[in-house]
């Protein structure tokens, strides 16, 4: 569905990540763990065409189509949508019409936004401006809300975990699971262990991204529990221990 | 006011915007306005007020012809009077007492070519004590007359305990006349009454506007406007001012979209004479193409407590508009706390990258911040009106892109 093949990414003359391999199915969940400043977002924002992140080599593969230098909007309109880390915001878009809007262009059922309106717990945010004078939770579970509004096929998740406390991490990883049942797959970059647990069972596979490029990808198990026990420098010799 | 006087003041030029040379307007061509319903239609529709306006207009005036036929009978029914203000002054001598005590006529020389050359055309509304008139009054002057001087004077007395809503139209058909549009207003808000206006300017590129407003608000009454102007014109000026007496509150809401090589002085003035009297200054303004946009504002805090606010925010759209914000706080009273915001700049590309990344292409997140931007909630204006003044936005940000 979705495929990076030795994807390069530059800053304007400065490459900040090299040589990323990815391959995304249907209804999978692909998790991107590495450390701060590894080049997390910088990959989901150069998978979306979000400048000013440039990819400079390789391609990006949707449904059988080199959608390398789509501009965001068609990329979105075909099915790959991010979720801001921090969403900006809108003074004067009030976040339910914006909602509504999302809905109609992309032909959303009200039944699919009553479940994640109520699992994600945004009723009260929809009358205010979009992300305005909203605390850090809220902002990220109207905008985990507002993408998976659109139905993406992919959804390009950026820490929507940092910043929310665990009520609303159970909520938000709730919300996950009923977009994967509906069909999307997911790239989600987070910190939160305890949100890769609840996540788990639904987990295909975890990236580690270090220095600008994926340096291990393996299942949860093999992992998760390394990072977790010895951090990302010491797991990283560990996981190259066992080969 | 003597003769002399007047006619010396026709060479007073306003203290801000362009001056005007007024020879170039014709003045007194009575008979002429009768407009077909389709003609009427195309103006209202670029107020935003749809359809059918013959049918609806408690008050509609083109050129110097009073369209009276299309007055509310049933407004009369509840006591109000709705009347051209020649034929008010005429028939109801009462109606002297308003007439030219908040705007003196040598203010400058629109005001003094209006008291001279105006006739008294324009309309006069009167709401008795105690009668809330929730359904929206609407009054619509148009032009369609070449090098033609309108000049208007309005009176409207909302008596204690009452409330009217009303909106104005003003608009011209889209092309060329070179005409000029003076309308004087003064507002007499009663104790305890509240007045909801709302104005909408839809103008031609060579046309000169100079509307002169003055409002009284009594002891706990309530003032509440929403301008919006978003056409070309020659030149725009106008500075409304609102004096507040014991407890008595104003909102003053403005969105001006500037277009073309237009000129637009736009000021809102609140005079907080009474104690607990409250003030804001709310305004938004777009400037485009090689405009010229001046928002003025200004709050007096001649008595306390009481407290005002302004809030002036501009967006720049291109390389070529200009817009000077003005926001100004004077106080004679230490219990007046007034505070003031004002910011100008462009639409930020994080919020154009956000809408992308949703699906919205480059044109159409444009529009929706545009629109989000000159979007001031104003909860006190009736629904129906809420709905115009959206119909409004939604026109403006869909040409407000590109």
């Amino acid at each position: 569905m979705l495929e990076l093949r030795e994807v390069d990414v530059a800053v304007g003359k400065r490459k900040i990540l090299s040589n990323i391999n990815m391959v995304v199915k249907p209804r999978e969940l692909h998790v991107v763990l590495g450390p701060n400043g590894s080049g997390k977002t910088s990959l989901l924002n150069a998978v979306m065409g979000i400048k000013p992140y440039e990819v400079i080599k390789g391609s990006i593969i949707f449904e059988g189509s080199d959608i390398t230098q789509e501009p965001p909007h068609v990329k979105a309109r075909k099915g790959v949508v991010v979720a801001y880390q921090i969403p900006p915001p809108i003074k004067g878009l009030v976040a339910g019409r914006f909602a509504e809007e999302l809905m109609r262009r992309f032909n959303v059922e009200s039944s699919y936004a009553e479940v994640l309106s109520e699992v994600l717990e945004v009723r009260d945010l929809l009358s205010k401006y979009l992300f305005d004078k909203m605390s850090g939770g809220e902002k990220k579970r109207l905008e985990t809300f507002l993408t998976l509004l659109t139905k993406p096929k992919v959804a390009l998740l950026d820490e929507p975990d940092s910043g929310v406390d665990v009520e609303s991490l159970n909520r938000m990883s709730e919300a996950l699971k009923v977009a994967l049942s509906k069909g999307t797959s997911m790239v989600l970059v987070t910190h939160s262990l305890h949100m890769l647990r609840l996540l788990r069972d639904h987990i295909t596979s975890v990236h580690v991204l270090y220095g600008g490029t994926v340096v291990h990808s393996g299942l949860y198990d093999e992992v998760v529990p390394s990072i977790e026990r010895y951090g990302f420098s010491g797991a990283l010799t560990q996981l190259a221990r066992m080969g | 006011m003597d003769r002399e006087t007047l006619l010396k003041a026709l060479n007073k030029p306003s203290p801000y915007g362009p001056d005007v040379d007024l020879s170039r307007f014709n003045v007194g061509l009575a008979g002429e306005g009768v407009l077909e319903e389709g003609e009427v239609d195309k103006i209202s529709s670029r107020l935003g007020l749809g359809s059918g306006l013959l049918r609806k207009a408690d008050y509609l005036q083109v050129n110097e012809s009073v369209l009276s036929k299309f007055m509310r009978e049933k407004l009369t029914e509840r006591g109000a009077v709705v009347l051209p203000t020649s034929e008010a002054l005429k028939k109801l001598d009462w109606v002297r007492e308003y007439s030219w005590r908040l705007v003196k006529p040598d203010t400058d020389k629109y005001t003094a070519a209006t008291k001279l050359y105006g006739n008294e055309l324009g309309f006069f509304i009167y709401v008795p004590p105690g009668i809330k008139i929730k359904d929206p009054i609407y009054t619509c002057l148009f032009i369609t007359r070449k090098e033609y001087a309108q000049l208007l004077h309005n009176i409207v007395v909302v008596d204690d305990g009452a409330e009217l809503n009303l909106v104005t139209g003003c608009g011209v058909p889209d092309q060329p006349l070179g005409s000029l549009h003076v309308g004087i207003s003064e507002y007499y808000v009663g104790r305890g009454s509240k007045l909801t206006y709302t104005m909408i300017h839809a103008w031609a590129p060579d046309m000169v506007v100079r509307p002169r407003t003055v409002v009284k608000v009594g002891e706990g009454g309530e003032y509440v406007s929403y301008y919006v102007i978003y056409s070309s014109v020659e030149s725009l000026q106008t500075y409304p001012k609102v004096y507040l007496g014991e407890g008595a509150k104003a909102t003053l809401n403005s969105i001006v979209v500037g277009d073309g090589k237009s000129v637009y002085d736009v000021g809102s003035a609140i005079v907080l004479e009474g104690k607990d009297s409250a003030g804001e200054i709310l305004s938004r303004n777009l400037g485009r193409g090689s405009s010229l946009i001046y928002a003025r504002s200004r709050i007096e805090g001649r008595a306390g407590p009481s407290r005002g606010h302004i809030e002036c925010l501009g967006l720049i759209e291109g390389d070529n508009a200009i817009i000077e914000s003005l926001p100004e706080i004077s106080s004679s009273s230490p219990e007046a706390v007034l505070t003031h915001e004002a910011a100008i700049g462009k639409i930020s590309e994080d919020l154009i990258s956000y809408l992308l990344s949703k699906g919205f292409s480059e044109e159409e997140a444009r529009a929706a911040i545009v629109k989000g931007f000159l979007n001031i909630e104003e909860p006190k204006l009736p629904q129906q009106v809420r709905e115009v003044i959206k119909r409004t936005i939604e026109y403006i940000a869909s040409k407000a892109v590109g």
